[in-house]
């Protein structure tokens, strides 16, 4: 039922990178500051906070640098960016940040005037506005002053909900929309975070897994696990409720079904865990290992297991 | 305790699921299933004892888990000016650090501490828990145990992970050994007074501190020990653990996250103390949420607690001797195979 571990050790870590020992000749190498033809080459170079990058002289600081002794220093850990004569560092771990288009997955925190403030895991929270959601009783009806009054039978503190980045304020929060029959409140499922960074930019977001799990992977690291909605309930079709959009009520969901959603849901975050990115191919590789294994849903979560798992990922890995 | 923001249907959802024939929860562990717990003992230097605890941490990850911190530090207190208690006392604070609550305001904050103390506080210093070894000079000096736990990250099951904190503490916990002393002016200055002016380069024998057997008059203390050893706290076996329930009726479950914890508003805290060689005792008891309950629910349900405690107790217990095992023996072996 329990069972006790110790921290992983760190002194181990020390004696192996600690103190790094290199050869003279190598020692230049590892210390040498970035020429300007080292940008060239198109190699994406990576920082820890506190590295050199560069000599201020020739190069301007951006985001994730200082300047310190005339030299421009990395501030995060990451990847050197050059625009010209701008050096920023794109951090490996941070907030997302958002684009114009792009499909994030938030959480009501606030019911304001005629908005909705969402978390949507940025620095900011994002605005939901009540003319960017599609009201019940069709796309072109009129937004009411009642309308106003009562927004919390439409969203409350917190439902979740997916949602299109439409466009930045001047502070720089986004404001998002919900003005497609995909996009709305979320139910049938469970939410996994995983770090913004491993989501990578796909054809399309809504991925369905032939084990009956939906997932919407929210640019912003939110994920969605939910279950699947045949395709003849599906929006623009005949069996579309579109009364159930700001449904709070769950489907009937069997015994089978809410395993897989548990099982996926802990295979993302294995592969989270791993700093695997992920994709709908990859995804559906470690669902079929892992029912090929038939381990329970709760050893996934054991180390040695999430290690094969991921050393199982072969062809999804590369693409 | 502090509650996350979930929705509707994430609650149904986990409460469905929970219902079922076959319970499952959202990472696929069983009801009785507590996720992995982290421990390591003697991690604050300056402490008379410490611990630090995580409970479901992710693999390879910096973060994750509840995390919880645990220091005693043992302060000596003049029984006599009224500042401390004859015997001793134990005081208990908890702190929680606001990154683990970043969407708490400041009140409630403080609140969420203040209830998290009064807990822990209620329980560990009672008086049938007492150390027997505070006393420094019976009457004049005493020691002040003050337990400070510190909540690092939250990801559900604090109040377990806050007992188990403390109980690693207190168990890992040196009482520096004392040695009463009394200063009494040596009997040749006395004597010396009046034949000071012949007899100028005469010895004056030994100082003025007398460290012999003298407990009954002493006045003040010293301490024999060069370093911070010491002896443990006397009945260092009875210090109580936490086991909460999370109630469901008819079901229960242990080791709540987050979302279950905001799903499943109604828990139960039982605290039991396994004194070894007699039946364990039910230290403490206590009730949070909204709902009420039947006697008979709440019997059937401490009859439950009772053998979840004894497994976490036996577990903590094996885990803090090979703690102890791994800081003196193992240490004292590396050490001596390095030189």
């Amino acid at each position: 039922m329990i069972s006790f571990a110790s921290f992983p050790s760190t002194s181990e870590a020390y004696g192996r990178y600690g103190n790094t020992r290199h050869h003279p000749d190598v020692e230049d190498d590892v210390h040498m500051d970035l020429d300007e033809d080292d940008f060239e080459e198109n190699v994406q170079r990576l920082t820890v906070p506190g590295e050199s990058i560069t000599s201020s002289h020739a190069f301007m600081r951006g985001h994730g640098t200082y300047v310190d002794n005339d030299e421009v220093i990395a501030s995060v850990a990451g990847t050197v960016e050059r625009v010209n004569k701008l050096i920023t560092v794109r951090a490996v771990r941070s907030r997302y940040n958002p684009e114009v288009g792009d499909l994030v997955v938030g959480r009501i925190t606030e019911v304001q005037p005629r908005r909705w403030k969402v978390d949507a895991n940025s620095r900011q929270d994002a605005v939901l506005m009540l003319s960017s959601v599609n009201l019940p009783g069709g796309v072109q009806r009129r937004k009411l002053e009642s309308d106003e009054l009562q927004m919390r039978t439409f969203f409350e503190e917190g439902d979740l909900l997916v949602a299109e980045v439409q466009a930045f304020f001047s502070d720089g929060a986004m404001s998002l929309h919900t003005r497609s029959l995909r996009y709305g409140k979320l139910r049938n499922g469970q939410l996994v975070t995983v770090p913004p960074i491993l989501i990578r930019r796909l054809k399309s977001h809504f991925v369905s897994l032939p084990c009956g799990v939906d997932l919407i992977l929210g640019l912003n690291g939110y994920i969605w696990v939910s279950k699947h909605v045949k395709q003849s309930e599906q929006e623009g079709e005949e069996g579309f409720d579109a009364e159930a959009v700001y449904s709070n009520k769950n489907d009937d969901i069997d015994e089978a079904t809410r395993a897989a959603i548990s099982r996926v849901s802990n295979i993302i975050k294995i592969l989270a865990a791993h700093f695997v990115p992920l994709t709908d191919s990859v995804l559906l590789e470690a669902y079929e290992w892992a029912v090929e294994q038939e381990s329970s849903v709760k050893d996934l979560l054991l180390d040695d297991v999430g290690e094969n798992l991921v050393a199982s990922l072969g062809s999804g890995l590369r693409q | 305790m502090a509650v996350a923001l979930v929705s509707k249907s994430e609650r149904d959802y986990i409460k469905t699921s929970l219902q079922t024939a076959s319970p499952l929860r959202a990472d696929g562990r069983s009801l009785l299933d507590f996720r992995t717990v982290l421990l390591e003992t003697g991690v604050a230097p300056l402490a008379n004892g410490s611990a630090r605890l995580n409970i479901g941490k992710v693999a390879r990850e910096g973060g994750g888990g509840t995390d919880v911190l645990a220091a005693v530090k043992l302060e000596v207190e003049d029984v006599e000016s009224g500042d401390g208690v004859d015997g001793g006392r134990v005081a208990c604070s908890v702190t929680c650090s606001p990154s683990a609550y970043s969407h708490l305001s400041s009140n409630a904050l403080d609140e969420l501490q203040h209830d998290l103390t009064v807990i822990l506080q209620q329980t560990i210093a009672h008086r049938s828990l007492h150390p027997s070894n505070l006393t420094i000079i019976p009457g004049r000096k005493a020691w002040l145990l003050n337990i400070d736990a510190v909540v690092l990250a939250d990801s559900g099951n604090v109040v377990d992970a806050l007992f188990m904190a403390a109980r690693a503490a207190l168990w890992d916990t040196k009482v520096p050994r004392t040695r009463p002393v009394e200063y009494r002016a040596p009997e040749s200055s006395r004597a010396t007074e009046k034949e000071t002016q012949d007899s100028m380069d005469v010895d004056q024998g030994t100082s003025g501190f007398d460290t012999r057997d003298m407990a009954r008059d002493a006045a003040d203390f010293e301490l024999p020990d060069y370093w911070d050893e010491g002896e443990v706290l006397h009945g260092r076996e009875r210090w109580p653990i936490c086991v909460t329930l999370n109630l469901l009726p008819p079901i229960h479950l242990l080791d709540a996250t987050l979302t279950e914890e905001a799903s499943i508003p109604l828990r139960l805290h039982l605290m039991f103390s396994f004194p070894p060689s007699t039946p364990p005792i039910l230290q403490a008891i206590r009730l949070s949420g909204p709902g009420e309950l039947d006697l008979a629910y709440v019997k059937s349900c401490i009859t439950d607690g009772e053998k979840y405690a004894r497994e976490l107790f036996s577990a903590l217990e094996s885990k803090l001797r090979e703690e102890d095992l791994r800081r003196n023996t193992k240490a004292r072996d590396r050490f001596s195979s390095l030189r």
